[in-house]
Order: structure tokens, then sequence, then C-alpha cells
């Protein structure tokens, strides 16, 4: 997705509309770097991997996640209602019987205040057009050869919910503690294109 | 007459490509982008699915040639256009 | 805010609708038979959200499983899920 104009040019045309916005009385610089800083400072794939970590360890953690995530992001002091209109959010656990895969074919939906903004391999054309088709494909060309007797099921978000991928716990972490287990954990996992 | 940004089952865009240690943005424009578009659905200026039809009425070819926040200026821009100060 | 029509376990068909504005059943699920898996509350329509109407219509919101291969033919043998506003769907026996 390379654009069809130079990136300063296109940076111009940011700042003029940002002046014309701001001349409008609609925002302000400072309302802009705050959302800015406090997505950059508050929203990581880190805030995934500990709610992840948390459920490995704590089996009734898990239990409440998978049936509320909203209210079990909260009891780690995480939110996903810190955007612009308040977001469902669910977990989706995968198992040795099914693997779960997230994507928004008609657009990009992702839990940004939780996660961060998405890598842009999950807003590509490619990725939306494929994974709904051929997920066994798109998966194996990120590394994930799954069994086959594993099913799949591809989420694709389409209306105002947004969710994230519960991994399995490997193999060979029982004596970790949750900030290494947290740390094993990626973004991909929680997108379901890597298995943790 | 499915839109262009439709594509779930179109073939033809190629292998997914990834970007190792992909920042959040790639440039300063984009940030300022993202921030500005949160700021006006705070402000009601417009809602979420007004700001999704604006990017899936985008000429195809432009769509399909623009970055991913290059349709978000459209859209911020387009759906702003009247609110001159 | 109605009851849902729909509850968990239920044959939906999405139906093949082809509206001239913004609306959100991805094109392959059009005309297509699925299992509602979940019901997911109810939220302002997408569609009527879209062209500016100040009382948009909230609807149940559910989860559709849908088996690829009704969408594909033979493929990976996996699901796809989609997320449905009510008015997007009919019983289906």
């Amino acid at each position: 997705m390379s654009g069809q104009h130079s990136s300063s040019e296109t940076a111009v045309r940011v700042r003029r509309l940002e002046e014309r916005l701001i001349g409008a009385g609609l925002t302000s610089d400072d309302e802009l770097d705050g959302i800015i800083g406090r997505l950059l400072a508050g929203a990581s794939p880190a805030n995934g991997a500990r709610v992840v970590a948390r459920a490995w360890v704590d089996p009734a953690y898990r239990e409440r996640l998978l049936a509320d995530a909203n209210a079990a992001l909260e009891e780690l002091g995480l939110s996903m209602s810190t955007g612009p209109q308040p977001q469902r959010f669910t977990v989706v656990a995968n198992t040795p019987d099914t693997h779960n895969v997230l994507v928004c074919t008609l657009c990009s939906c992702y839990p940004i205040a939780l996660l961060g903004p998405s890598p842009s391999w999950y807003k590509s054309e490619a990725y939306r057009s494929r994974v709904v088709r051929e997920p066994r494909a798109v998966l194996s060309e990120f590394g994930l050869d799954l069994p086959e007797g594993t099913g799949i099921v591809v989420h694709d978000t389409s209306a105002e919910s947004r969710h994230m991928v519960l991994p399995m716990r490997p193999d060979g972490t029982d004596g970790l503690d949750e900030d290494r287990l947290a740390a094993l954990v990626t973004r991909e996992g929680l997108i379901g294109t890597a298995a943790v | 007459m499915a839109r262009v940004n439709d594509v779930g089952g179109q073939s033809g865009f190629g292998p997914v490509t990834v970007e190792p240690d992909e920042p959040p943005f790639h440039a300063d424009w984009e940030a300022r982008v993202y921030a500005l578009n949160v700021a006006m659905l705070r402000r009601g200026a417009y809602n979420l699915d007004q700001f999704r039809d604006a990017i899936e009425r985008m000429p195809p070819a432009e769509y399909l040639a623009a970055s991913y926040y290059e349709r978000w200026l459209h859209a911020v821009e387009t759906l702003t256009a009247k609110a001159d100060g | 805010m109605a009851e849902p029509r729909f509850a968990v376990g239920d044959r939906v068909r999405a139906l093949p609708v082809d509206p001239p504005h913004h609306t959100r059943v991805p094109r392959y699920a059009r005309g297509q038979v699925g299992e509602v898996v979940e019901v997911q509350g109810s939220w302002p329509l997408a569609d009527d959200r879209a062209r500016g109407f100040t009382d948009p219509r909230v609807e149940p919101v559910y989860t559709v499983r849908f088996p690829a291969a009704a969408l594909w033919g033979a493929a990976d043998g996996h699901w796809v899920q989609v997320e449905l506003w009510e008015s997007y769907l009919e019983g289906e026996r």
C-alpha cells in the first residue's frame, strides 16, 4: 500500500485540514496531542499479553474473561471504553480442536483502544480478501501450520464488537510467572496469525 | 453493486506482506489524521458509519491506490468540508 | 429496542440485499444460510447511522456462523462468523 502522493505533499494537506478544523473551533492542538499521547502511552499489545497471561494462570479469571471480557479487562485496570464510542469486547479461546483468527473484511475494525493501531498487513486487501476464503494458506504464510484436524473459525468483525484471541498456553511453561508468560505473547497471537 | 471496500473472498491481491517491527504510525501526519478523526467523532461532527461510508465512496481506483491513512484523510476532509470557521 | 427474534442455534439466511448505501453485510454472506452462535444485544443500525438518520433503528446483532463450504464451495473446512443486524436476516427452516 504505497501512497500515490509524496509524503510531504500529504503532510501539507493534513496541516491545512488541521488548521481549518482548529480555526472552526472543532478541535485544538492540545486535544490532538492528547489523543495521540494517550494512544501511544496506553494502548499496546502488551495489554493483551497481560490479559492472556492472567487467564493462563487463573482459571476463574479465564472463565470471567470469556463470559464478559469488558468487565474482566477492568479487573486489570484496562478498558475498551476510551474510544469515541462504546465497544463490546469479546475474547475467543483457541483449543486443540479450534483455532480462531480475526479480520475485518469491510474496513479495519480492531481493538485499538486496548492494543494500539493494527499492523498494516491486517488492514491490507491481501489479508482481508484471503483469510476468509483460505485461512490455512494465509496462516501457513505466517509460519503457522495447523494440524489437519484443527478447525478454523474466522471472525469477520462486521458490527461494533471487537475481539481478541486467547492463545493456548505453550507446553513447558509451568514454572513461569505472569510477567514471563506475558512476554511470550505476540500481537499476531492475539489476532490469531501466530500460535502464541 | 458491492463497494470497493467489500473485498472478502476476492482474488488477485497477492500474498500478505508483513513489515517487521512496524511502528504505530509511519509519519507524524498519520498520527495527526488519526487524532483529527477521533476528535471529530467525539465531537459528533459525524459518526463512525458516516466515516466508513465516506471511505467506501472513494472511486475504486483511488481507494486501491491510497494508503490506509490517506483514506482516512480523504474521509475527514470530505465529511468536514462544510465546517468552515 | 425489540426482543431478539432469533436465538442461539437458529438457522438464519442473510437476505440477498444490495442496498444503494452503506451496509455491513459482506457480499460473500448475502443469501447464505448460517447458524446463530451468539446474540450480542441491541445496537443502532449501521445503514441508518451512515445516512445520518437522527433516530436510527436499534436492533439485535447476531453472530452468525457460516460453513466455508457454503460460501466458497470446497474450501479449508473452516467457518466464517459474521456479525449481522436483525433486519439483515430471515429465519430458515
